[in-house]
């Protein structure tokens, strides 16, 4: 081998480094891929748009989640809860209670809504007006809003227990508990999108390894020749490989898109919806580190199922 | 720079080869006759690393194969020059490209290899026809770019597999002597072939294969 070299190198023009080299010949082979890659556009495109859309929806997803999540973290802060009186209750017994509430160490503030200023509001945000308004008797009761002292969930949910054995208290609802729900929902859903993930991960290694497959066997006679006059594993496999990074960055950059035009459509709904919770949460689109993470994804997924395809079949096509 | 000792090689039916013992020094010039399934193309796929013997060992330029594996063998590879009787170019690649291939697999730059294709190119005569592709050249051309790729790399050692199988006499007769032209400058070629009234005429060794036996020239006693 060293013989070999040292003979090959004198009857060169100019000697080269070994880096030199291999920089020379790894870009001879990204542009030599590349130009191979129009070869065919119409499969490749084909091919690229199924793996774009593998990726894009659970990614997708997953940026959506995570957004929700912080919002779900951002409420979190509501450890208020609502007391609903009973119907029956007057104004004045009402307005007592409130007064009394406010007398308690472990409460911190007490808002009193008036069933009337309940009614109100009710039938404004409902546009139920005229039908509220020919109801002889209020079907809204009065409600104290209620922010406790202490924030953690025993600490609330045993002042709602309080509060529930109070005369005249109908109905006790603690905020932190819907909020607790959500928090579970975002978090389930957040699990099976990464399920869902892996599997379409695991399905664009498939697309990825079956393509490199056929790749290769289009070109089995060029390899078996280049076998035979000499070419190394590592020299047959780099047209391979740099095809996969080539197809990884264009199924990458497709996903990227895809994923900045389902954000953008999903966007004002989204934002609607969360105002409704009284909230300024918008959806955000895609970073740069989005895409960043998309494209280098994308890659190395492609990769991985290149070395694992190209390996395997440079075994068994032998001459 | 041939040496078998004691090789066989055995097929799931059939003995290609059965203890065969060979010495061809380097610098020889020698053809390998033997009937159509006799094993020529065996031993040379031996010499190659594109099989392995059942038995006995194979040495080439001193070195065991036996010995190598993985880079190794593609290595080895580079040092002997092949010519095949189908001559195995590439159909979507230009007569360059097809005789740069074995440049280009030990890291050639494209100015260098450029300059040994016309070379090689030169010395079979079809220094016209770099440009063109393989399939629009006949028969005989094919075959010489066939060999001006196995001589690109100056290898010491040539081995062909019917390279005249497909050729009219004349042309057979300009194969051969493009041959002797490499001998002549210290190559080794080993040339595999069953077209005996051309092999007669020529002055060169002949080893005969016959059942898996060796008979006639360099045969190593043992
Ligand atoms: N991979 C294989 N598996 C099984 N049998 C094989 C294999 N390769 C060759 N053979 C058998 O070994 C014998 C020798 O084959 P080989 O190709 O070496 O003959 P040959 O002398 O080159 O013949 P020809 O002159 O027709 O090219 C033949 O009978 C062939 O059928
Ligand atoms: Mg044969």
């Amino acid at each position: 081998m060293t013989t070999d070299k040292a003979t090959s190198q004198a009857q060169r023009s100019r000697p080269e480094t070994l880096g030199k080299r291999l920089l020379r010949e790894h870009a001879e082979v990204a542009l030599s891929s590349w130009i191979r890659l129009w070869r065919t556009p119409i499969t490749n495109l084909l091919t690229w748009l199924t793996l774009a859309i593998a990726l894009a929806l659970p990614g997708t997803l997953i940026i959506m989640l995570n957004q929700a999540q912080g919002l779900a973290n951002q409420l979190h802060t509501s450890n208020q809860i609502s007391v609903f009186l009973s119907l029956q209750t007057s104004s004045e017994q009402a307005q007592a209670v409130a007064q009394q509430l406010q007398q308690r160490t472990d409460i911190k503030q007490v808002t009193f809504i008036a069933a009337d200023t309940a009614m109100q509001e009710f039938s404004l945000a409902s546009g139920l007006g005229d039908i509220l308004q020919s109801l002889t008797d209020n079907p809204i009761p009065a409600t104290i809003l209620v922010e406790p002292q202490l924030k953690s969930a025993d600490a609330i949910g045993l002042l709602a227990e309080q509060l529930r054995q109070q005369a005249s208290v109908d109905q006790v609802l603690i905020d932190q508990l819907w909020l607790q729900r959500l928090q579970a929902m975002v978090h389930t859903s957040q699990r099976a999108t990464w399920v869902l993930a892996t599997m379409l991960a695991l399905g664009v290694l498939l697309v990825m390894g079956n393509t490199m497959r056929m790749q290769m066997e289009s070109r089995r006679e060029e390899i078996l020749v280049i076998k035979l006059v000499g070419g190394t594993d590592a020299y047959l496999r780099r047209p391979f490989l740099y095809s996969a990074i080539w197809a990884g960055l264009m199924a990458g950059s497709l996903a990227a898109i895809i994923m900045t035009l389902a954000l953008t459509l999903l966007q004002p709904s989204l934002t609607d919806l969360a105002s409704s919770f009284n909230s300024t949460w918008q959806l955000h689109n895609l970073t740069i580190w989005h895409w960043l993470v998309t494209l280098f994804g994308s890659c190395g997924l492609a990769c991985l199922s290149a070395l694992l395809t190209v390996q395997s079949q440079l075994r068994q096509i032998q001459p | 720079m041939i040496q078998l000792e004691q090789v066989s090689k055995r097929y799931a039916n059939k003995t290609a080869l059965d203890h065969a013992n060979l010495h061809i020094p380097r610098g020889a010039m020698a053809f390998l006759t033997g009937h159509s399934g006799a094993g020529k193309s065996t031993l040379l796929k031996l010499i190659m690393l594109m099989e392995r013997p059942s038995n006995g060992r194979v040495i080439i330029d001193q070195q065991d194969l036996s010995k190598l594996n993985g880079n190794q063998i593609a290595l080895h590879r580079r040092k002997v020059g092949l010519v095949f009787q189908n001559h195995q170019l590439l159909e979507d690649y230009s007569v360059h490209d097809n005789i740069a291939l074995p440049l280009k697999v030990s890291g050639y730059n494209n100015l260098d290899a450029g300059r040994r294709v016309r070379a090689a190119l030169d010395k079979v005569g079809l220094l016209s026809k770099e440009k063109q592709l393989p399939r629009v050249l006949s028969t005989g051309e094919q075959q010489r770019i066939g060999i001006a790729r196995a001589i690109v790399n100056k290898p010491r050692l040539i081995l062909a597999d019917e390279p005249t199988g497909n050729l009219d006499p004349k042309l057979s007769a300009e194969i051969m002597q493009l041959f002797e032209q490499f001998n002549q400058v210290g190559v080794t070629v080993l040339i595999a072939s069953h077209d005996l009234s051309l092999i007669e005429r020529l002055p060169h060794p002949k080893i005969h294969l016959h059942q898996g036996h060796l008979s006639g020239a360099f045969i190593g006693s043992n």
